[in-house]
């Protein structure tokens, strides 16, 4: 329970700006991954050929974020264990339908691990859509330069995510990580209400803007 | 465009907005996020953005500072796939609903509405439980397993115009076919319509086809995180 009270007090609503740095920027650059392209290819490689050793690198890179996502949503440590396995099993079994033109390997596994938490919390089994099907996604991969179309839309949008101001992107943080009401930021922030409202909405008309700016 | 219409423009962008991002942060109730992506097929603008949340999160995910799993648990996993690899061809596929961007709007009824949401709701052009509420009004109380969060399908034949009511509920509306206009704009096929409680509307169909709608009403029950997120974007 230590790493979950830990991660509270760096909760990035109540922490400062050290733990803002801390969240951004550090992705890659650790655990021998040199880069995203190597995630999507480790990704690929489990799907064609079922390599073990590809998975591993990737497990060892997930599963340990995964894990760590979820005790930010609140799970307890020893479901966030078992869904973080759980969720690494799902990505091997479907990596074969894994499409680097449609998304990035970590787009990829945060909806495998979104939905894996959900069906945990849900008690009506509602089967969750498969958001990994190509038809999902809007645009359809016709060359093979959508791959390289892909990575760039991401890139933007990490490089939008980065030049965002502080205080927005705390708010982002926080409705993703801690399932956090807008009341709840409200809260624990200090914050007016109308100010948290207006801070994610600045944020996320920024982001959207940055992907019609993409289009042009 | 005058500027009551941009103020009400950009409310509904935000409604959907916050809807997305919940649904993309896994936060709301089944019934709902069924209604957001049977939004989602019906909008391609939707559909784009939610891919950019979808994103979002993947860039998030890897930002998680990284926790041990326990020991063992890769052999766990490797062990577990093995398992699963024997019988694999006897297991069931993993639930597969594939979205449908751009579905035809024009081709709704209530014997084909959209997907997903047609996955959910069987052929209702001759279902007993349509109840006549007013002169061109129906109402089809839909069940979801596992949740107490009321939810209807209205049929509203062309230009009705439905008596000026209030709402009990925080309500959602996904139009499927046709169109309604009220106070606050006009509503087309895949719009999503939030009347807060106690705020009272007098919708008019479109005259020129059935209008059908899905709506959501949260009622008197209190929710673990459904629509009050939402509707925390509104109030104020």
């Amino acid at each position: 329970m230590e790493n979950l009270s830990d991660m509270r007090k760096n909760s990035l609503v109540s922490g400062g700006s050290s733990a803002f740095n801390t969240y951004m920027g550090t992705g890659i650059v650790n655990d021998n991954i040199n880069s995203r392209a190597e995630l999507d290819e480790l990704l690929v490689r489990v799907g064609r050929y079922k390599d073990k050793s590809a998975f591993a690198s990737l497990f060892s890179y997930f599963a340990p974020r995964i894990k760590s996502f979820l005790l930010r949503l609140g799970t307890d440590m020893s479901t966030a264990e078992e869904l973080a396995q759980e969720a690494m099993i799902m990505v091997w079994r479907r990596a074969e339908t894994f499409d680097p033109a449609q998304a990035g390997a970590s787009t990829w596994i945060f909806t495998i691990a979104r939905n894996k938490r959900i069906d945990r919390l849900r008690k009506d089994g509602r089967p969750l859509p498969d958001m990994l099907d190509p038809a999902m996604m809007p645009d359809q991969p016709e060359t093979g330069l959508e791959a390289v179309n892909r990575t760039q839309e991401e890139d933007k949008l990490r490089v939008a995510m980065k030049k965002l101001p502080e205080e927005q992107a705390k708010m982002i943080f926080a409705a993703y990580y801690e399932e956090k009401s807008h009341r709840e930021i409200s809260e624990e922030s200090g914050l007016p209400l109308g100010t948290v409202k207006s801070r994610i909405r600045l944020a996320l008309s920024r982001l959207r803007a940055n992907l019609d700016e993409h289009e042009r | 465009m005058n500027e009551q219409n941009i103020t009400e423009k950009t409310k509904k962008d935000e409604v959907i907005g916050a809807l997305l991002l919940d649904y993309a942060a896994g936060a709301l109730e089944s019934p709902l996020e069924i209604l957001v992506e049977t939004h989602i097929s019906l909008n391609a603008a939707s559909a784009k953005q939610l891919r950019m949340l979808m994103q979002l999160g993947g860039i998030l995910l890897e930002e998680c500072e990284p926790v041990s799993l326990s020991e063992g648990a890769l052999d766990a996993v490797m062990a577990e796939i093995a398992r699963g690899e024997v019988d694999e061809q006897t297991a069931k596929q993993d639930n597969v609903v594939a979205f449908t961007p751009s579905h035809e709007a024009k081709d709704v009824t209530v014997a084909h509405l959209p997907r997903p949401l047609a996955d959910y709701i069987p052929d209702l052009s001759c279902d007993k439980s349509w109840r006549k509420i007013s002169k061109g009004l129906s109402q089809c109380r839909i069940q979801f397993d596992g949740t107490d969060v009321e939810a209807n399908i209205y049929r509203i034949a062309p230009g009705t115009s439905i008596p000026v009511h209030s709402h009990e509920g925080t309500e959602v509306t996904l139009v499927l076919s046709g169109g309604f206009t009220d106070e606050t704009g006009a509503f087309g096929p895949g719009d999503i319509a939030i009347q807060e409680t106690g705020a009272t509307h007098k919708p008019v169909a479109d005259d020129d086809g059935e209008c059908i709608v899905f709506a959501i009403n949260e009622g008197n029950i209190r929710l673990a995180s459904p629509i009050g997120r939402v509707l925390s974007y509104l109030v104020n």
